[in-house]
């Protein structure tokens, strides 16, 4: 059974049309994530299943029951906001316990273990006594999230809750979300623009454009068969190439001529950099086409190669594992690109 | 050299008038002018006796807790909304409200009497006052909320929602903890000036006349002034303990929310 489901959600804030059409059901257990460039209706997607905005019309069903009418405030989810919204007059313990205070269904003198219980959890064992201003990012974002949870929520909504964090926090939080969901066995809606955060952390995965789901599915889906050249183009890197394609075969402009079915006409070619190989002498592959690197850049584990193609202004970005064993190439050495027609992704333009 | 001697001026010129004040308040003359007489504390005791000025007194601190709690909580309102909507005409609407601000008093005081007398037909009492300080108390206190609220992370209260409390509860267990020193701050600023506010007070006061007006009228007795330094003594004395409390309620506000201490006006 779905445990939030979004049946026909359309949201006008006067003229403009922020949700359109919108259908989801989110299974209990799954950490669903809304995946879009700002503007897209992502927050306003979580915030009207949170009951802070109300639907044009459509329906937001939580656990079965129906939601119009229902405040925030009585919903069975808790947020996790963006600013994390920690309150800077309490204590990080006070923080934990507020929303204890409207729960009769927890006996009072099991609150002080349930707040320590959930501290523990997100790792800020002993913080209890500290003010929250005190406290780093990485450290907030942590009691937000106990806070929300201690209440055991049937669906933890996060709004952008990586964004405020530097690299190193948002990698470790990362992996720190994903644990802390699989451990609570609790159904996780996150909101990013971020596409690897997404792809590291979620079950399934909604692209959102202009208030409408694009594509929705795993990661895994959406990174190899991205349905529109919208989402190619959002999802992970990608280079576009020019196309015609007549009688199942398809002329890519610098590449060659490939074998996939596609409408007749001009089309764009998609081509992932880590689908393509430059080859070392001697080495193989299905198909072959000669470049010239135009420009590099090392990124450490990774090279990316911005190749240039016969017949073509496009650059083709590559990327190469590095290994001892191969030099990272300097920009004008002659190159054999191998390619696979399958890893192609045609789009009729 | 000069800039010492610009300073020292310029305190004089500031505190001179006021010093004054407590000075003549213990001469014992009834005559305002140097050389002064013996010591004396006799126009403080004379402050006891005087009915009249205890009912204007009364009068005053009424009106001045009555309008600038009034104000205090329309300023609230309106600031809220301002920091927290959007909605057509704001900008206009918000200029509207902080029109009394720079306008005349005695323009507000004419029209006032017009229309309290004329229009509304009510006989002047300390309520028409407070009516009136409270409509020009209501700019000071949304100018300061208007700070107060601009500090504050929108989405704090929508938190304490989403941790299960109303509407009404989340304000009171969030935002107004959060804006207590710009409510203390609101509060103090309506209460100094409708304490000492003199020209609508003076046109709305009918029988029940505040202090100022009081004062106005002792004037017209020479022998009576030595008895007004010695309120006037008190008053300033009044004003530095509330000064410094509203300081020290500041400060506490300010290390409670953890914001850096960016100097209040003390």
């Amino acid at each position: 059974m779905s445990i939030v489901s979004l049946r026909n959600i359309e949201k006008y804030y006067g003229e403009y049309h922020a949700l359109r059409d919108v259908s989801v059901d989110i299974a209990q257990g799954e950490f669903f994530s809304l995946l879009g460039p700002s503007g897209c209706g992502k927050t306003t997607l979580l915030r009207t299943i949170a009951g802070f905005e109300d639907v044009t019309s459509g329906e937001v069903a939580i656990a079965g029951q129906e939601m119009a009418g229902v405040p925030a405030n009585r919903r069975p989810t808790n947020m996790v906001f963006q600013s994390y919204a920690i309150f800077p007059h309490l204590s990080v313990a006070k923080n934990v316990a507020f929303g204890l205070r409207r729960r009769a269904d927890i006996p009072k003198q099991s609150r002080a273990t349930l707040v320590e219980d959930a501290l523990n959890m997100v790792g800020l064992d002993g913080y209890g006594a500290r003010r929250a201003h005190a406290l780093s990012g990485g450290q907030r974002q942590r009691v937000a999230l106990a806070r929300a949870l201690i209440l055991k929520p049937k669906v933890l909504l996060l709004d952008e809750p990586l964004s405020a964090l530097d690299k190193k926090m948002r990698e470790q939080m990362q992996s720190e979300l994903r644990r802390l969901q699989r451990h609570v066995g609790i159904t996780f809606i996150l909101v990013t623009h971020d596409q690897e955060e997404a792809l590291t952390m979620s079950d399934r995965i909604a692209v959102m454009f202009e208030g409408r789901i694009a594509q929705m599915g795993s990661p895994e889906a959406l990174y190899r068969r991205p349905e529109t050249r919208a989402v190619a183009e959002f999802i992970g890197m990608m280079t576009f190439l020019e196309g015609r394609a007549a009688s199942g075969t398809v002329e890519v402009e610098g590449l060659g001529r490939a074998e996939i079915a596609a409408p007749e006409g001009a089309v764009a070619v998609g081509v992932r950099p880590e689908t393509l190989t430059l080859l070392a002498p001697g080495e193989t592959a299905a198909r072959e086409t000669a470049g010239t690197v135009a420009d590099r850049a090392y990124y450490g584990d990774m090279t990316y190669y911005d190749i240039a193609l016969p017949g073509t202004d496009t650059r083709l970005t590559v990327s190469m594992k590095n290994r001892l064993s191969r030099a990272v190439l300097e920009p004008g050495t002659e190159v054999r690109l191998g390619w696979e027609p399958d890893a192609l992704l045609v789009y009729a333009t | 050299m000069t800039l010492r001697a610009y300073v020292i001026a310029y305190l004089l010129f500031l505190y001179a008038p006021i010093a004054l004040l407590p000075l003549f308040a213990f001469n014992d003359s009834t005559i305002i002018a140097f050389p002064l007489d013996a010591f004396t504390t006799r126009w403080f005791a004379e402050l006891w006796t005087v009915e009249a000025l205890h009912a204007a007194l009364w009068n005053s601190l009424l009106i001045a807790v009555v309008s600038t709690v009034l104000a205090t909580l329309l300023g609230l309102a309106a600031a809220r909304a301002a920091a927290k909507y959007r909605f057509p005409g704001k900008r206009g609407l918000m200029g509207m409200i902080m029109l009394p601000l720079i306008l005349p008093e005695i323009i507000v005081a004419v029209s006032l009497l017009v229309v309290v007398i004329q229009v509304l037909g009510w006989p002047l009492s300390r309520w028409t006052i407070v009516a009136a300080h409270t409509l020009i108390c209501i700019p000071f206190s949304i100018a300061i909320l208007n700070g107060a609220f601009q500090n504050l992370d929108a989405s704090l209260e929508e938190a304490a929602v989403d941790l299960g409390e109303n509407r009404w509860s989340a304000f009171r267990l969030v935002t107004v903890p959060l804006i207590a020193p710009g409510i203390v701050a609101s509060l103090l600023v309506g209460f100094t000036i409708s304490l000492d506010e003199f020209i609508i007070a003076f046109f709305l006061s009918g029988a029940e006349p505040t202090l100022p007006v009081y004062i106005w009228g002792l004037l017209r007795f020479p022998a009576r002034l030595p008895v007004v330094m010695a309120l006037g003594t008190l008053l300033v004395l009044a004003s530095i303990l509330l000064l410094v409390l509203a300081e020290i309620m500041r400060r506490r506000g300010v290390a409670r929310a953890g914001l850096k201490d960016k100097g209040g006006f003390l």
